[in-house]
């Protein structure tokens, strides 16, 4: 079942055609790397899904309704969650408190209402365990490891039983057995039946957990195909343009 | 890390405190050891009043800081609420409990022109609280042509400005105050919100915090406390003085820092501000007990103050930028 259909989807910037009827579909389950030169388009793709921009032309299917994003939060109700590259995390927090940000569990003590740290611990525990990641819940994310503030980026989407999750690079900046951390989660992301759009400039990492690759140049998508039909060489030349398409 | 280490906090807090309260001990037995007449009942009592003055704005304040705001109109906005207070009573015949209310109100209502400024209009709170560092003193002065405002009522003297059950009732005040900002940093939304927008303001607005609401609180909080303490000062004396608060805006960012709150946010706690609030009391009441003279006494403070900041922000600076990236 597709869970998201994007048909025709153009987004122009004044006179940049940013996006040029990119159609595309999104299986429940599935990985797709989406990749391009810088320019192509890919950020603004995934800030439309996003709804973070508006598109100019085309719709989005979600579950086979048609949707319309304004704004994030249409988006994020709907089961679309996106982790950008800075990961936005609080430093001075611990993991939990950044997975439970504005939706902290509490208890009653006495009169009051008081965040309940010892239930968001266990919980961000076992969702790290599901991730299969050893980040611990009450360490501040100022100490942690590329791979683990993705790993806390992530069980945040979890949180809110994100349908699809969108990567802007997550492997960007991190180093090589942290990247392996984040591919992963990604995997473990994919087991538990969440789609995927994973943006990257690495090619190892995109075929290492991509089901389907594609690719846009200067806003037009010039290929879609099975990860396994294709290969680094066809895709870098799908990017530079050596290839027309695929 | 262990499992007990569970509020929003730095690793190195706890150490950190821990030096402090052991410097507090070592100042105590210094002035104790060496100052006639420091340690004695009425002095120690004496230092627990002024620090709680300090104190009562020190706490909001070590939101603001945390929020990576700062407010420098402390003094000067402790000293108006005081001269509005009297001056109402005294001038306009209006009752204690509605000049309180009216005198808060001020103080709110302030706080939110500087939250708003930020945060809509942009200007930092630095300029907007030094404008308003020498708007309010002027204004003090000019009201009442640098005079004393004398106001009769000795129940609001000698309740507000004395004693309750054996110590000053402004450290009773101070004592609730704490409390109530230790229990919402440590364990409220509010709080955590107010250090996910020092941590990371994007993020936090990211997930739908309103991060300009909380550096509008947080500002509102410090200047309504600046009126209460403006309040507590005409009691303790029986009258608004313009001058009064001189310099307390030093005191009490000094207190907040050395208390272990990072100056460029993100990083702090309640327990650590009472800590520095009770240290730069001591230092301020020992000095004058050594003899040394008022004028040379702000220098040593300055030099003490500025030592035990230098200490406390390379603290804070190391666990800024400890093992973040590699593992
Ligand atoms: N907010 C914007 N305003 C104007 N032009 C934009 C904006 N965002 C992206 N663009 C333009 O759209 C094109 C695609 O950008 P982008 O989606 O960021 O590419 P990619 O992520 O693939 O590198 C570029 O030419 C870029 O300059
Ligand atoms: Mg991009």
């Amino acid at each position: 079942m597709s869970i998201l259909q994007l048909n025709n989807i153009s987004k122009n910037f004044g006179a940049i055609v940013a996006l040029d009827k990119v159609t595309l579909n999104l299986e429940q389950g599935e990985v797709l790397g989406l990749m391009g030169d810088n320019g192509a388009g890919k950020s603004t793709l995934i800030k439309i899904i996003a709804g973070n921009f508006k598109q100019s032309e085309g719709e989005i299917l979600f579950e086979n309704n048609n949707v319309e994003f304004n704004k994030p939060m249409d988006a994020r109700n709907k089961g679309i969650e996106v982790v950008y590259q800075d990961l936005a995390l609080c430093d001075n927090l611990t993991a939990a408190s950044n997975i439970y940000l504005t939706r902290e569990l509490k208890k009653k003590f006495g009169p009051f209402s008081i965040i309940d740290f010892k239930r968001m611990f266990e919980s961000a525990k076992n969702i790290f365990a599901e991730l299969k990641s050893e980040t611990l819940p009450n360490e501040t994310v100022k100490m942690m490891s590329g791979g683990q503030r993705q790993a806390v980026a992530l069980a945040r989407t979890k949180l809110s039983k994100a349908k699809v999750v969108l990567l802007d690079e997550p492997t960007a900046a991190i180093s090589v057995r942290q990247v392996a951390e984040v591919l992963e989660l990604i995997r473990q992301l994919k087991a538990q039946g969440i789609s995927v759009v994973i943006i990257s400039h690495r090619m190892p990492d995109v075929f290492a957990v991509s089901d389907r690759i594609a690719v846009l140049r200067r806003g037009k998508l010039v290929a879609n195909k099975f990860a396994k039909e294709s290969s680094a060489e066809e895709v870098t030349a799908l990017i530079t343009g050596a290839l027309e398409t695929a | 890390m262990t499992n007990s280490n569970s509020k929003p906090k730095t690793s190195v807090s706890n150490i950190h405190e821990l030096g402090l309260l052991v410097a507090c001990v070592l100042v105590l037995l210094i002035f104790s050891f060496t100052a006639p007449n420091f340690f004695t009942e009425r002095n120690l009592l004496s230092i627990l009043r002024s620090a709680s003055y300090v104190g009562l704005v020190a706490f909001p304040m070590t939101f603001v800081l945390i929020s990576r705001e700062i407010d420098i109109s402390v003094g000067p906005s402790v000293a108006y609420s005081g001269v509005l207070f009297a001056c109402l009573i005294k001038w306009y015949g209006i009752s204690y409990p509605l000049a309180t209310i009216i005198v808060l109100l001020w103080g709110l209502v302030l706080g939110y022109v500087v939250g708003i400024v930020r945060t809509k209009l942009f200007v930092p709170t630095f300029i907007t609280t030094l404008a308003l560092w020498s708007a309010l003193r002027g204004m003090a002065l000019w009201q009442t042509d640098g005079m004393p405002v004398m106001i009769g009522s000795k129940a609001f003297r000698h309740f507000f400005g004395g004693d309750f059950l054996g110590f000053p009732t402004v450290t009773w005040i101070m004592l609730v105050v704490f409390i109530i900002f230790w229990f919402l940093s440590t364990y409220s939304v509010l709080g955590t919100n107010i250090y996910a927008v020092g941590g990371n303001p994007k993020a936090a607005r990211s997930v739908g915090i309103n991060v300009d609401g909380i550096k509008i609180i947080t500002l509102t909080a410090t200047s309504f406390f600046s009126a209460v303490v403006g309040i507590l000062f005409v009691a303790r004396v029986s009258s608004g003085n313009s001058t009064v608060g001189e310099g307390m805006e030093f005191d009490v960012i000094a207190a907040v820092v050395v208390g272990g709150t990072a100056l460029g946010g993100a990083v702090g706690r309640m327990t650590g501000t009472l800590l520095g609030v009770l240290f730069i009391a001591m230092i301020g009441n020992g000095l004058v007990h050594w003899g040394i003279d008022p004028d040379l006494n702000k220098v040593v403070r300055g030099i003490i103050i500025f030592l035990a900041v230098v200490i406390n922000s390379n603290l804070t600076l190391k666990s800024n930028t400890g093992p973040k990236g590699e593992d």
